[in-house]
């Protein structure tokens, strides 16, 4: 097990309002949710001396602007001014778990004292992903021609590779957005407000097969954030903190351009998940709620088999029969996911995983919670995963 | 009708670099050539600058016979690509070639419709001269064997 197991926490936890088009700068997002996280947890902002984010504009063919599209470190130092600013760092890997996990070392470095981390997300105008030119550059010359644009087809290619490998049936992902969204309802924060049928799903329209429109996350404008420090000094804060037992994160070194390849896209998720698990002395078996980044919904059948739920081929069917309620063997995505709160990344599964090992879940609290696991990026290609825990045992 | 219109698509022209460029060279010839590692002679595609099997640096463009199997795909409903907009829906193809296990190439279904894209179904290539410069490799059904 790991030496540090236990020895990080997090603390507080803040959100901006999201909205679905740009309408206030994203800065501003940032910096509500920043804010937010730091009143949670009953610090001064004076007290803040290390800060992080993963600062990616996800939508290609759109100017990154920092303040307006993305929100940098500088950005943040720029409107925080922080007196005791002693690290930082903007990490360009492995999406906001990876920045997540660097405040953690840094933590556990001694090199700052309580570190806030931010993911922002930017709703561009017009198509998310603006892929117009006459030309196809770099590893875009063998899938551009083609039609292949953005992550999307990307991920659905991964999918009707699983689909028909496993002879599955893309209706059973129903339960998954269903469930998610009726979790969501209980989000005071969530993006969506009414429920989602079944049937709604089986006859929305097509985005890219096997992915229909409630398979996709939707675009927002909006940011959350998290205060981390040492496990010593979180007890001492206002919230109950939930400490870290364990995390994995794991790039599967692939050649820029090649797709589809769906052990690849397992391999980021296996190896982040093995890390965890070993870190932290847990198994899956171990786990009483979890919380899977859902940015596709395929993303959360690689998770839930590439980190171990269930065997490869097995997802579709492992979430049905109530499985995945609050009151399931794995109350899975909480929140309501992505799929519910909007694209905001693999922060708000973190957050969740946070609220639930703390008991601050409200709602949607699931009972008699202690091992509370988070894929916060999807286990394409790169892998982050935590767990935390109620008691540090 | 299932066939997808591909008369009014605009696609982008690949450009070659230092990588690439025997493969479009190939292609313009009416040759697939995929690099292929010269030490563990293990193919790849996209190009790279090593070997990723061994991580040797001796690579070299091999043809290939251009027969394969689709290996994953998928059909494109959003129009939010105006340069393909017109053609949707159309089936965007991932190829496993037969003599190059583990080498990827994305292609459309041609001359067939949408709906026949299924994991595992046979496909050859085509060639689609875009200008003087790119043909770009495609793919269609195999036709049948011949019975022997």
């Amino acid at each position: 097990m790991w030496e540090n197991r236990c020895k990080v926490a997090v603390s507080g936890v803040g959100y901006s309002q999201a909205t679905r088009t740009a309408e206030t700068p994203l800065a501003t997002h940032a910096l509500q949710a920043v804010k937010a996280a730091v009143e949670d947890s009953g610090l001064k902002m004076s007290d803040i001396d290390g800060l992080a984010t993963y600062p990616e504009l996800p939508a290609r063919g759109h100017a990154q602007v920092d303040g307006i599209s993305i929100v940098s470190v500088n950005c943040m130092m720029a409107m925080l001014k922080l007196p005791n600013l002693a690290w930082h760092i903007q990490t360009g890997t492995v999406n906001i778990g990876g920045a997540v996990q660097q405040a953690v070392n840094a933590l556990l470095a001694g090199v700052c004292k309580y570190a806030v981390v931010w993911r922002a997300m930017h709703n561009p105008r017009g198509t998310y992903q603006n892929l117009p030119g006459t030309y196809a550059q770099g590893a875009d010359q063998f899938t551009a021609p083609y039609g292949f644009g953005g992550p999307g087809q990307g991920m659905a290619v991964a999918y009707t590779r699983w689909l028909e490998k496993h002879n599955q049936n893309r209706e059973k992902m129903a339960t998954l957005a269903v469930t998610q969204r009726r979790h969501g309802l209980k989000n005071p924060r969530a993006y969506f407000k009414v429920p989602l049928t079944r049937e709604e799903y089986l006859s929305s329209r097509m985005v890219a097969y096997p992915f229909c429109l409630y398979d996709c996350d939707i675009p927002v404008q909006g940011a959350v954030a998290i205060v981390l420090t040492t496990a010593d000094r979180a007890r001492d804060l206002k919230p109950r903190p939930a400490y870290l037992a364990g995390y994995g994160q794991r790039l599967a070194f692939e050649v820029a351009g090649r797709i589809a390849s769906l052990s690849s896209y397992m391999e980021g998720g296996r190896s982040s998940a093995q890390l965890t698990w070993q870190r932290s002395g847990f198994t899956p078996k171990d786990v009483d709620v979890a919380q899977i980044y859902d940015g596709f919904s395929a993303s959360v059948i690689y998770g839930l088999e590439s980190y171990g739920f269930c065997k490869e081929g097995e997802a579709l069917d492992f979430i049905q029969n109530g499985r995945i309620e609050l009151d399931g063997k794995l109350p899975l995505n909480t929140f309501g996911g992505s799929l519910s709160t909007g694209r905001i990344h693999g922060l708000w599964h973190i957050i969740e995983g946070v609220l639930q090992a703390s008991g601050r879940a409200g709602e949607r609290q699931v009972k008699d919670v202690n091992v509370s696991f988070v894929g916060a990026s999807a286990p394409i290609v790169e892998g982050t995963t935590f767990i935390f825990v109620k008691e540090p045992y | 009708m299932t066939m997808s219109d591909w008369s009014k698509v605009t696609r982008p022209i690949p450009v070659p670099n230092e990588w690439t460029k025997p493969f479009w060279e190939a292609a313009k010839q009416g040759v697939l050539a995929l690099q292929r590692c010269q030490g563990c002679g293990h193919f790849q595609h996209p190009p790279y600058a090593t070997c990723v099997n061994c991580m040797a640096i001796d690579l070299k463009f091999e043809p290939v016979s251009g027969k394969g199997a689709i290996y994953a795909y998928t059909i494109m409903y959003h129009t939010g690509d105006k340069r393909f907009a017109a053609a949707v829906p159309y089936a965007s193809i991932i190829v496993e070639l037969d003599d190059a296990p583990g080498a990827l190439l994305a292609g459309n279904l041609l001359e067939a419709p949408y709906t026949e894209a299924k994991v595992g179904r046979r496909v050859e290539v085509v060639f689609q001269p875009l200008n003087d410069d790119i043909t770009l490799p495609q793919f269609r059904l195999a036709h049948a064997a011949p019975h022997s």
